[in-house]
């Protein structure tokens, strides 16, 4: 089966920005991605290692109220990004599990690339307090400073490596 | 003014839970189907042959904001109920760059590596859980490094925005925004264009947008622009409202300062060209940024007094941190000379006015230089003139 094109960018644009909008309307907040990951590793160190995620200034501020820091809008959130994901692929005939990759880059530089980039962007996230979802979309359409402070750096970054790591695309 | 009804679920947590799927399911359905999901896609951004994300996350930019500020607008949103990102500045440039680096290495950022290892994509299961490790990586690092949580924290503004930042109506802002972002779109269709000839095009779904296509979304955004007037033009918005100040009597004040309370911080607002000398301890502000930055460093049991000339001001702008008491010198300089530094001599007076005449001149005289740091200051007569008129400020968010 032949995969359906991607949406006219501009439309999906307008659909994504209806979506961030009722989001804002319904729930008081925007989307986001990055706290996904620290609620999981607040609630396994928590396990873990108790006292020594309670007192990180990371992770600690997840356990303050005692709650579960999985039973969050955020965390819920992303379960249904991945639900729709993977309903958007698979009702497009788009879901394949491949690499994507570049002609001149072996499939385990291509993930070790990714996995790179993973690790420099987790730590990224969680410094700048979110990533493109949590800062630069949802703070953006606020117009929150630092957001777009952040926004423009995240262009900057991206345009200042991506020389060094053509070799994985083209 | 129509009530405001959003945020909808602002109060019942159980609800708003709920929605979270929904929303969340949305949000991986739109960005795979923008081709979010495809690393290479997402890559192009950066080689400049395929400016998608610029074009998809700036139109959703555009609707979300041009939305939230219209219902801010006509009242039906209440603001204050927002979660607004909180600016620290340093840690978002520089966490902003190299999230950026991370994203052409990857070619995914955090949200899209998820639905890219939703469709299947291995390199999106990898950048996904490397995030994982970054995370628990920062964490350790906090506890490593303390220089990292000063960078963490540094540059602190608060819940900032551009348009009370710049001083710009938030109407005005949004428009200027809008007609940018138009401006952009049509750069970067000719960008892409003279881009794809140079490199062999990979194949990344449709091709140019069609220009019957183009001419359609050139109207629907005049048309938001049209409307985004018409509400713009009707009321303030999404900026915070300026907030109420209580008022402190020039004794009262000189008071404090000679018992030196440690909470006490004063700022001098007056215009930057009047050289006349301020009251001692006070800081004179030239920027608005200024007073953001020693206000956010000055912990929250300060006690905020601010002067100008004449005591004009009533109200501390709506970007000051939020839960501060904040106070306007009566009379401003000028009731500071009159009363504190000069104080007139009255004519025929009763004991209750003497006794409060003989506790002026002897702050007169401590702030002239006059006498050195007098006793009877520190129990002022209840009689007084300038009676404590202390209003708790009740605003916060």
């Amino acid at each position: 089966m032949k995969a359906k094109p991607y949406w006219n960018p501009y439309m999906a644009g307008v659909l994504l920005g209806l979506t961030l909008l009722a989001t804002f309307l319904i729930a008081g907040q925007g989307l986001g991605a990055s706290a996904f990951p620290k609620r999981v590793l607040a609630t396994v160190g928590s396990e873990v290692v108790p006292e020594w995620t309670a007192s990180n200034p990371s992770l600690g501020m997840y356990l303050e109220d005692d709650s579960n820091p999985l039973r969050n809008w955020l965390v819920i959130e992303v379960v249904g990004v991945m639900l729709g994901g993977l309903l958007g692929a698979l009702s497009a005939g788009r879901f394949k599990p491949t690499v994507e990759k570049g002609p001149r880059i072996s499939t385990r530089g291509r993930l070790m690339y990714a996995a790179g980039g993973g690790v420099i962007m987790g730590f990224a996230a969680a410094l700048a307090r979110g990533c493109t979802s949590g800062q630069a979309l949802s703070g953006g359409a606020l117009l929150a400073t630092g957001s777009w402070a952040f926004m423009m750096m995240v262009f900057a970054g991206g345009y200042a490596f991506a020389y060094l790591v053509r070799r994985q695309w083209t | 003014m129509t009530e405001a009804i959003f945020p909808l679920l602002f109060g019942s947590e159980e609800l708003r839970l709920l929605t979270a799927i929904g929303l969340g399911f949305l949000f991986g359905f739109t960005l795979e189907r923008a081709g979010f999901g495809n690393a290479r896609k997402l890559a192009a951004q950066f080689y400049l042959h395929d400016m998608t994300v610029f074009k998809v996350m700036f139109t959703a930019i555009l609707v979300a904001m041009v939305g939230l500020y219209s219902f801010s607008a006509i009242g039906l949103l209440d603001m204050s109920r927002m979660w607004i990102n909180p600016t620290f500045m340093w840690a978002q440039v520089i966490g902003g760059f190299m999230l950026g680096a991370g994203f052409i290495m990857s070619g995914l950022c955090p949200g899209t590596s998820v639905v890219s290892a939703a469709s299947g994509r291995w390199d999106g299961l990898m950048t996904f859980g490397g995030i994982f490790v970054g995370s628990f990586l920062f964490a350790v690092f906090m506890d490593w490094f303390p220089a990292l949580g000063s960078l963490y924290s540094g540059g602190s503004m608060g819940e900032s925005v551009l348009p009370a930042l710049l001083h710009v109506p938030a109407p005005v802002f949004v428009l200027g925004v809008v007609i940018m972002a138009g401006a952009a779109f049509v750069g970067a269709e000719k960008v892409e264009r003279i881009f794809r000839q140079r490199h062999e095009p990979v194949e990344l779904g449709p091709k140019q947008t069609p220009r019957t296509a183009r001419y359609k979304f050139a109207i629907a955004g005049a048309l938001v622009v049209v409307a985004l007037v018409a509400t713009g033009a009707t009321a303030p918005s999404l900026e915070r409202p300026a907030q109420p100040m209580g008022e402190v009597a020039p004794l009262d004040l000189a008071q404090e300062i000679i018992v030196g309370n440690p909470n006490l911080v004063i700022l001098d607002l007056r215009s930057e060209n009047d050289s006349a000398p301020g009251i001692p301890g006070s800081t004179r502000i030239t920027s608005d940024f200024a007073a953001q930055q020693l206000l956010n460093s000055a912990g929250s049991a300060a006690r905020v007094v601010v002067y100008d000339e004449t005591g004009s001001l009533e109200l501390a702008p709506a970007t000051w941190p939020a839960g501060l008491a904040y106070y306007s010198l009566v009379g401003g300089l000028q009731g500071w000379k009159t009363d504190v530094v000069t104080p007139a001599e009255p004519s025929g007076y009763g004991t209750a006015e003497r006794e409060f005449i003989l506790w002026q001149n002897q702050i007169a005289g401590f702030f002239s230089g006059a006498a050195v740091r007098p006793s009877a200051v520190a129990a002022p007569p209840v009689v007084a003139g300038g009676a404590k008129k202390k209003k708790k400020k009740s605003m916060g968010c």
